[in-house]
């Protein structure tokens, strides 16, 4: 179910109704919540709420095994069973066709005649966002980072609770458990300003994303022919627009619901187009995936603390697999080496340039990390590399004679659109909707 | 932080900004209406995994969608056909997913459009994808997608501003359509489109009569004529006979070999269209030669005294008057070569 549906509209309203209607206890509603939240799933392809069950269970028996034993061996065991499970689940789900066809390719260039048989399985919803989660538990109960859960409802919950389940936020097991130990009610003010999150996730969605710029963005990545320069930009950049809008609109409603319902869930976008450099953008992209892939992969490939080889080897595996975890193409990937390459040289000329951000200079080295990640943002969009590659050399006005297929209104849309946007990220870089609507509540 | 007030401030501001938007294109003519889409096409299509041998099926594109009445038919036969036809699309992709994936051994009426029945086998051209997308949407639907759709009726039946077209007619009111509505010179360089505005009403069953104002108005009637210029002229794809016949013939065989009984229908056209259509695609290279290779009954409008003077109001579609009396008769000939029966009980 998505959250920009009718169907979602009248699954909420029943949730809030039964939630808050004081007939239950608070064991029974977070019952109603994972009845309601598999119900959320599976009305979309019932039989995949199995996975879901099984990662669950995979984990809490690990999680719990982990928890008692001393036994270093043992433990081992128990963390590779749940990552095997839920990793062999993204394998085969998301990866099996990619790794497949390069496999086939692999073999091929070597003279056999290989086959494969492609199984056109379909994706499982959100399953690059609940296995990560369900794993970050196991690993902490491993490293003997969190406490085990208290109850398999709880943790059934944990992995399930419908806000988040499809797209994120990403929540650790300590930040979300704990706060079903006790009951939770929103407070008024919580609750109207859970419905204010989502209403604004669900304009920057629908409005900004889905009816202002994807079909822009959609017309420059699915044309033939090679663009003008203005055109190239202009696609870029809608779609720069898009996938934000879409994305953090998303997960606005996500923590707006679960504010509804009295949880608070971790932002997950801090006006990211205003970052000044690539670290700076991930801490403000996507934070709960960015967080989980330095504290899941990144330090434990050595992070900062082994030396400067390691370290940028570090720092490339983590974008390389972070553009992987994007989608199952080589695509995906280049858009993870760029921006692994962008982190590198960063730190590189960090240690050489000592520069003091001022208003005027951070403007502009906003602007040029923007324009950096619009770059990235082809590969990602694009679904062959030619179309990335001629859309590149569009956008460096290599190609001189190219073809104008934007009328001049979507030109002019998308670029004030994404002024706006600039602007809005840059003068709100270092507060939040939330500080500035207090400001103005006060003032008056 | 008082949030209640900002609250009650912001649901007044939007219920009446709603209102308002709601009673302004009531006063500009809109009426509420039902979109043509893949879920209402979907809908009708599920109901031939229970259809029995009386049923009927009508496919093909918009000339069989506008030109026979749903109401007419079971008034004169007792049964209501499934309508499954598609505006500018072929009818081929359509049979054949009845054929091959259903076991229906009722009546189905293939309506021939010229044009588009014998354009293309290609799955990535128009007139085939326009129709195969609706067979895959039906084929994977979700059930959340079910319930969207059975939640928007009402909304579509009751309000204006919901009114939205997955065809994207020039009059549609969603914010996109409209903004798409603003022209700033020609960039492109190439030749624009010509507006062109929706000009049936579809109901649940998906009956569909021409509005009245495009039967009445010549000067709208003229926006439709012009925009079936555009399509027509811009077109540079020769029609591909031999393949879309074959492949038609092929599953027509397999389809009349298990019991079932295939019609074949060519509804009227008129006008500048007509024409065109009688010299690119003549009767006898085009329609005489596909009745030739199949044993199934066919109907041409010219063949009937009563048909063949009926005038399409914008060349391709009869008005709603016209399509009731088509259907009367195209029924009682039917009827009386013994391909429907009466199954009426009063």
């Amino acid at each position: 179910m998505l959250f920009n549906s009718l169907s979602f509209v009248v699954f909420l309203i029943i949730i809030l109704a039964l939630y808050y209607s004081g007939v239950f206890s608070w064991t029974n509603r977070k019952r109603i919540l994972l009845f309601a939240s598999y119900i959320f799933y599976g009305i979309w392809n019932p039989p995949l709420v199995i996975l879901l069950w099984i990662s669950t269970v995979v984990d809490w028996i690990a999680g719990n095994k982990l928890s008692t034993e001393e036994n270093k061996r043992k433990r081992k065991l128990w963390l590779f069973l749940s990552l095997a499970v839920n990793l062999g689940f993204l394998a085969f789900f998301k990866y099996r066709d990619f790794l497949l066809d390069n496999f086939t390719t692999a073999v091929n260039s070597y003279g056999y005649g290989y086959q494969a048989q492609p199984m056109d399985i379909i994706l499982p919803m959100g399953i690059s966002f609940y296995t990560f989660q369900t794993m970050s538990y196991t690993i902490d109960m491993y490293l003997k980072r969190t406490e085990r859960a208290k109850t398999f409802l709880d943790f059934a919950l944990y992995v399930t609770f419908f806000p988040q389940l499809v797209a994120g936020p990403i929540v650790r097991a300590q930040d979300l458990i704990t706060q079903f130990y006790e009951e939770k009610k929103a407070s008024l003010n919580q609750f109207f300003w859970g419905l204010f999150l989502l209403t604004i996730g669900l304009f920057l969605k629908i409005v900004l994303a889905d009816t202002l710029l994807s079909e822009t963005a959609d017309n420059i990545f699915g044309s033939k022919a090679i663009l003008h320069s203005v055109d190239a930009w202009a696609g870029t950049l809608a779609f720069s627009g898009q996938i934000f809008f879409d994305f953090a609109g998303y997960s606005t409603c996500a923590i707006g619901i679960a504010l509804m319902l009295g949880i608070v869930l971790p932002d997950n976008f801090r006006y990211p187009y205003a970052a000044i450099g690539f670290s700076d953008f991930w801490k403000r992209w996507h934070i709960t995936l960015s967080s989980w892939l330095r504290d899941y992969l990144y330090i434990p490939l050595g992070g900062n603390k082994h030396g400067i080889v390691r370290m940028y080897s570090a720092l490339m595996i983590t974008m390389l697999l972070g553009g992987l975890w994007h989608g199952a193409a080589w695509t995906f990937v280049v858009w993870g080496a760029l921006h692994g390459f962008y982190l590198i040289i960063e730190r590189i000329l960090r240690n050489k340039i000592h520069l003091k951000i001022n208003p005027y200079n951070g403007i502009l080295l906003a602007l040029l990390t923007y324009i950096l990640v619009n770059f990235t943002w082809v590969f990602f969009r694009a679904r062959e590399f030619d179309t990335a590659k001629n859309i590149i050399r569009s956008m460096l006005f290599m190609n001189t004679d190219g073809e104008k297929i934007l009328a001049t209104f979507d030109i002019l849309k998308v670029f004030s659109l994404i002024l706006i946007l600039f602007s809005c990220h840059w003068v709100m870089r270092n507060t939040s909707m939330k500080s500035v609507s207090l400001k103005h509540l006060h003032g008056y | 932080m008082n949030l209640k007030q900002s609250f009650i401030i912001a649901l007044t501001i939007s219920l009446t900004g709603i209102l308002a938007w709601e009673a302004y294109w009531r006063a500009q003519g809109k009426i509420p209406d039902l979109d043509d889409d893949k879920n209402l096409w979907a809908i009708q299509r599920a109901k031939v995994e229970t259809a029995s041998k009386n049923d009927v099926i009508l496919t093909g594109s918009s000339r069989v969608l506008f030109d026979i009445d749903l109401n007419e038919w079971e008034q004169e036969t007792g049964i209501k056909p499934i309508q499954l036809a598609n505006a500018g699309a072929s009818p081929i992709p359509v049979f054949h997913d009845i054929v091959n994936n259903t076991d229906f051994k009722g009546t189905v009426v293939v309506g021939v459009t010229p044009g588009l029945f014998f354009s293309t086998t290609s799955p990535e051209a128009n007139p085939w994808k326009r129709s195969q997308s609706r067979i895959d949407y039906y084929i994977d639907r979700t059930y959340a997608q079910r319930l969207n759709h059975w939640l928007s009726l009402p909304l579509q039946k009751n309000l204006v501003m919901v009114s939205t077209s997955e065809e994207g007619w020039t009059d549609d009111i969603d914010l996109k359509s409209l903004l798409n509505t603003i022209e700033l010179g020609n960039r492109t360089g190439k030749p624009a489109f010509p507006p062109f505005y929706a000009f049936a009403y579809i109901d649940e069953d998906r009956n569909n009569p021409m509005s009245e104002r495009t039967a009445t108005d010549t000067a709208f009637a003229g926006t439709v004529q012009k925009a079936w210029k555009f399509f027509i002229e811009s077109n540079k794809n020769a029609p591909d006979k031999e393949a879309t016949t074959s492949f038609f013939l092929a599953d027509a065989e397999k389809f009349m070999k298990r019991g079932g009984q295939l019609t074949l229908l060519r509804c009227p056209s008129s006008g500048w269209l007509k024409k065109g259509e009688d010299q690119f695609l003549p009767r006898a290279e085009f329609w005489d030669y596909l009745i030739d290779k199949t044993p199934a009954k066919a109907y041409h409008f010219e063949d009937y005294s009563q048909l063949k003077d009926l005038t399409c109001p914008e060349w391709s579609h009869l008005s709603a008057p016209d399509a009731r009396f088509f259907t009367s008769e195209l029924v009682k000939i039917m009827k009386a070569d013994g391909i429907i029966s009466n199954n009426k009980t009063n």
